[in-house]
């Protein structure tokens, strides 16, 4: 009944959605899985409206329909469960469910909350929530607020005519299996009103859940897998699938790290709000990559590392010296990098010159008595735009102004010139065409060389295992699986899978 | 979680403790202070601030902020006695025509200010504190300077009139803080107020109209500091460009001091009548204990600071600036 | 895109179109004699604004500096007979003091800069207040001509006040161009983030930065009460809000991260031809306050860089 026939959705410099056919039965529940970036959520916003796809049709029963905004989505019965939550802290159950669509309990502009509240319980009822309608929501659970914002689409079914589809995005991620299962028997049951789109990270909860489910990768549907046929491994295969070439990512380059000297170590590092004690050190010359899915703690370490969190309890050591406190400026005077996955935010000061973006995180060396010696930071940026072949008309062109790539490459060059060897990468390619990412695994060979340890978070799977000496995986906060990554004995994507879902 | 808990409840709690404190501090140390006089002192001085301090609470609420007021309300207060000298100077002849003349006026006012933010896109406390400047400007622009007189018996009855041994504008002020807190409890714009509060893209998510709420709001704060024009003139007799002069300082204290946050979301009108009284209460305190009140405003300085910090979780807040 | 490229010289073009308009209606205003007893007049709300601007240019506001300007002419009008000379330093260090709070209350505890310096104001305000008995206070003229007289003498034609504020503007773009607190500064107003993420303790020099705004706002007190001879708790009313517009106008927007203290000079002597013209083109000083009001909201929603606003609050 609800159907997308070839649907097309660019953005400046990405083809997000390539001819995406996809449709959903009356009372079917249809799980979407695929990796981060491979166009889950965009497709969603097309389905709920917040995107108009550039080609093809949106269908309901079989008649063209266009949104312009959710609103009008909402109108033709499609409705969407944030994966964050959408309900307005401060306001009580019952306003939140309603936000919006007062206006069938308001008479010239006063609110009848009786009313409201006796609508807003026989919404609670249909998740099955017995609380008052008048708490305020930020006094309900996780699990509680994830229901209301259920009861809150849900709505829909006494303002539309016709079919429902809800959309269920990462609905699960703060529930506890009690409650997932909870949640499951509930969506099950309302099949016999509305349809569902379910979309996780948990394999076996889609699988568990979902009637089909469509494989998504790089903005294509790979397939669709009916539940009878859906198999783990099958799926993870069609979801990452992709052409690896060992030369791409430097692999001949990668050479034996030194051992024999530590950079840092944690050892029993317990972060605040985790329960796991974590063990970790890095060398000269070694890649390390952090591999886990979103949330599983991987950034939190980065942090850590960086100074910007610190641990609860444990010991961390770095370059032989144990610290107590921890702040960024403490981590960088001791030689740490951070190459942020926000670029353009964190990383590089868009308004700001070459020079002075290369040099703000050492300016104490470049000045004398607070004073800065301009010339000597000139010579320095021309120096590092020749080295990296950074592409900028000079040591004056606005950073703002740079490709993805060149902007990356300044931030590289802000603390390789500082003489930083232990470097934090954030997803250094994120957005990044394929001749930019390319230069940045050079440099990260080249980094390698020069006996820089590095901290690696990776775009795809396949970065993480072609770059790195070694991958740890992470989930919900701990250490499952250390991998060695020598050349030629690499794990596989599904070795690495297995033990992150 | 229990952390939490007691963090909230203090920030609930404490403006009323501090008030309660002060005035039996303030007692302790002259009686004279709960005499019937003095407090009908200390409300005449409450009223045309606690006007404004309502209609700022709605802005407030809504996460911007409001520095219009001393404009607005010596712009509504010269304009309000001209107009009523114009209709005969008399409230019994027509000059009542005056009274609501000044809230539109006054709406009108909040609503340009609203527009100016909204439109233009420039944050509150900036576009607001132009048109403060803007307002002031007009007042001075329309009397040239001067003082207008209004010596009507039946209109200053606001003052003279005394029920109960309060003035008859502290009765129509404590009608009007109901009326305040009837439209932030029960009316659509009322609580979309605390939407746009507590989340403003969510509330925009689900439909509600951000800009016209948020016009909306400025417009109702307008017609909050017509009112407080109005009973400023009750007050003094006559109006002129200073008529509104510090009534920035002591209504922004008075909410933030009261528990409305700055955030937005959080507080109320209730809130700001405690502020009120805290300020007003401290203001004449000093005066009854024999210190000079020039050191109200410093005092107050310090309070607002303590309030903000007390109410703003910083895990939440990355930087201020 | 060509809006984009003429921006940044709107500025002095405006300066130069205005001074042009008003020299055609009467060449009189161009002698040099007058240009600079003008700008000589200008000099205490010039310096007043070269502080703010280091505000401004972090992207906060520091709304105290009248207040500030206010508590130190009564400082300086009371301490000069028993200090002399060094009543400038106590001026000085009272206003780096209180910019620091601001600057401490700001970055550390996360309150607004409106806020917090609208309440530095008031405690300011308070102290003005208590120091002088609520009056107006005079200074000895002989001492104050001993002592500051060099301030507001002439030497030839140009008033003594503009050489103060070329050496103060000297330093502050020193300050801006070639230290290490400029460079922070300005990566603060461009892109706090980026900043804080390149091991940068940004909250010292943010606070640095209103403490300059607060010294420099004593600076100006200082000069207006000598050259006043005297002082009182309200004496420099009215200093906000061209201050204020002479930042915005000069091209320092609201978000911060560009603009600097040379267009603070510009914008300032923007607001002293927008005065003058007012004068000779007859409109009444009245009108004054108005016409700045608008002059304000027209150069905050010509300057301000909306994409590093998320929501406008």
């Amino acid at each position: 009944m609800y159907q997308l026939s070839s649907v097309d959705k660019k953005f400046p410099g990405v083809h997000a959605l390539k001819s995406i056919d996809f449709h959903i039965k009356r009372g079917e529940i249809v799980g979407l899985v695929g990796e981060n970036g491979a166009g889950k959520s965009t497709l969603m916003k097309v389905i709920y409206g917040a995107y108009q796809p550039d080609g093809g049709q949106i269908l309901i029963d079989g008649k063209p329909v266009h949104f312009a905004n959710p609103r009008q989505a909402m109108k033709r019965g499609i409705g969407m469960v944030f994966q964050e939550q959408s309900l307005i802290p401060n306001l009580t159950v019952m306003e939140n469910i309603f936000l919006g669509y007062e206006a069938q309990f308001t008479r010239l502009g006063v609110v009848n909350w009786k009313a409201m509240a006796a609508a807003a319980k026989k919404q609670l009822a249909k998740v099955k929530l017995e609380i008052d309608p008048a708490t305020v929501t930020s006094a309900l659970s996780f699990a509680q607020r994830q229901l209301v914002e259920l009861a809150k689409v849900l709505t829909l079914e006494e303002r539309i005519e016709g079919d429902l589809v809800i959309l269920l995005d990462e609905p699960t991620s703060v529930l506890s299996e009690e409650e997932v299962k909870l949640l499951f028997k509930l969506v099950r049951e309302l099949t016999s009103r509305a349809s569902f789109i379910f979309v996780s990270h948990r394999m076996d909860e889609v699988m568990a859940l979902s009637d089909r489910i469509y494989v998504m990768k790089d903005g294509q549907v790979m397939d669709v897998v009916a539940k009878a046929d859906a198999d783990a491994s099958a799926i993870q295969h069609k979801m990452v699938g992709r052409h690896v070439d060992r030369e791409y990512y430097r692999e001949q380059r990668q050479k034996p790290y030194d051992a024999s000297r530590t950079l840092f170590e944690m050892r029993d590092i317990v972060l605040p709000g985790r329960p796991h004690k974590l063990d970790l050190a890095l060398h000269p010359g070694e890649v390390l990559c952090l591999v886990g899915t979103e949330g599983s703690g991987r950034e939190a370490i980065l942090r850590t590392i960086y100074g910007m969190l610190a641990p609860v309890s444990g010991r961390f050591e770095m370059k032989g010296q144990e610290l107590r406190n921890f702040n960024p400026r403490r981590s960088v005077a001791m030689g740490v990098g951070y190459v942020p996955r926000e670029r353009k935010v964190e990383g590089i000061v868009s308004g700001m010159n070459v020079y002075e973006n290369i040099t703000l995180s050492q300016l104490g060396r470049y000045s004398r008595a607070g004073v800065i010696d301009v010339a000597r930071e000139k010579a320095l940026a021309r120096d590092w735009i020749r080295k990296l072949s950074i592409k900028a008309h000079s040591e004056f062109a606005d950073c703002g102004n740079l490709s993805g790539g060149n902007q990356q490459k300044v931030v590289l060059s802000k603390w390789r010139s500082g003489g930083s060897d232990i470097m934090l990468l954030d997803h250094p390619t994120r957005g990044l065409d394929i001749g930019a990412k390319e230069d940045v695994y050079d440099m990260i060979r080249d980094m390698s060389d020069d006996g820089v340890g590095i901290v690696l978070v990776a775009d795809t799977l396949e970065e993480a295992i072609g770059l790195s000496h070694t991958i740890v995986v992470l989930k919900d906060g701990a250490i499952r699986q250390r991998f060695d990554c020598r050349p030629g004995a690499k794990p596989s994507l599904y070795d690495l899978l297995h033990h992150m879902i | 979680m229990k952390m939490k808990l007691t963090r909230e409840n203090v920030i609930r709690w404490a403006p009323a403790l501090v008030l309660l404190g002060l005035v039996v501090l303030f007692t302790a140390i002259n009686p004279a202070f709960l005499s019937q006089r003095n407090l009908a002192r200390i409300a005449l001085a409450a009223t045309p601030p606690m006007m404004v301090a309502l209609g700022v609470t709605f802005i407030i609420v809504m996460g911007s902020i409001d520095l219009s007021m001393e404009g607005a309300v010596s712009l509504c207060a010269v304009l309000f006695c001209l107009l009523f000298l114009k209709l005969g100077g008399s409230l019994g002849a027509g000059a009542w025509l005056a009274i609501p003349a000044i809230l539109l006026c006054g709406a009108f006012f909040g609503w340009l200010t609203g527009m100016v933010h909204v439109r233009l896109q420039i944050p509150s406390f900036m576009a607001s504190l132009a048109m403060g400047f803007v307002g002031t400007g007009a007042a001075v622009l329309v009397t040239g300077g001067d003082i207008v007189r209004i010596d009507d018996d039946v209109f200053r009855a606001l003052l003279t009139w005394r029920i109960l041994g309060f003035p008859l504008m502290v009765h129509i002020a404590v009608l009007l803080v109901l009326l305040a807190w009837f439209i932030q409890n029960h009316t659509t714009l009322g609580r979309n107020f605390y939407a746009v509060g507590g989340g403003e893209e969510l509330a925009h998510a689900s439909g509600v109209n951000v800009r016209r709420v948020r016009l909306a709001g400025f417009a109702l704060a307008g017609v909050f500091y017509a009112i407080a024009a109005i009973f400023q003139v009750a007050r003094l007799g006559q109006a002129e460009s200073v008529t509104g002069a510090n009534l920035m300082f002591i209504a922004i204290t008075s909410v933030v001091v009261g528990g409305v946050a700055l955030w937005g979301g959080i507080g109320g009108v209730l809130n700001a009548v405690v502020g009120v009284l805290i300020v007003n209460v401290i203001g004449n305190g000093m005066v009854v204990i024999g210190l000079p009140n020039y050191l109200q405003d410093g005092l107050l300085g310090v309070l607002v600071i303590v309030a903000v910090v007390l109410s703003t979780d910083r895990r939440l807040v990355s930087f201020a600036k | 895109m060509t809006m984009q490229r003429i921006k940044p010289h709107l500025p002095w073009i405006t300066l130069l179109v205005l001074t042009a308009m008003v020299g055609v209606v009467d060449p009189n205003f161009l002698r040099p004699a007058n240009l600079l007893s003008l700008a000589g007049d200008i000099v205490p709300l010039f310096i007043m604004a070269l502080g703010l601007t280091f505000a401004i240019y972090i992207g906060g506001i520091d709304l105290s500096v009248q207040s500030m300007a206010n508590m130190i002419t009564v400082i300086a009008s009371i301490y000069l007979a028993s200090l002399g000379a060094w009543v400038a330093v106590l001026c000085i260090a009272a206003g780096f003091g209180l910019g620091m709070v601001s600057g401490f209350l700001t970055t550390r505890l996360c309150v607004p800069s409106f806020i917090s310096t609208l309440a530095v104001g008031g405690v300011c305000f308070s102290i003005a207040q208590w120091l002088s008995g609520n009056r107006a206070l005079n200074m000895d003229a002989e001492q104050r001509n001993a002592v500051f007289g060099w301030m507001i003498g002439h030497t030839g034609i140009v008033p003594n006040e503009l050489f103060l504020a070329a050496a103060l503007l000297a330093l502050c773009l020193f300050i801006e161009r070639r230290t290490i607190l400029g460079r922070v500064l300005k990566a603060v107003g461009a892109g706090e983030p980026a900043a804080k993420a390149s091991g940068i303790d940004v909250g010292r020099y943010k606070m640095l930065a209103f403490a300059i705004s607060g010294a420099l706002a004593a600076i100006a007190g200082l000069l207006f009460s000598v050259k006043l001879s005297g002082g009182a708790p309200t004496i420099a009313n009215g200093f906000l809000l061209p201050a204020i517009v002479a930042v915005l106008v000069g091209g320092t927007p609201l978000t911060g991260g560009v603009g600097g203290v040379l267009n603070t000079l510009i914008g300032t002597l923007i607001v002293a031809v927008i005065r003058a013209s007012m004068l000779y083109l007859g409109v009444e000083a009245t009108q004054q306050q108005m016409l700045f009001g608008l002059v304000l909201i027209g150069a905050i929603a010509l300057t301000i860089d909306r994409s590093k606003l998320r929501t406008v609050k």
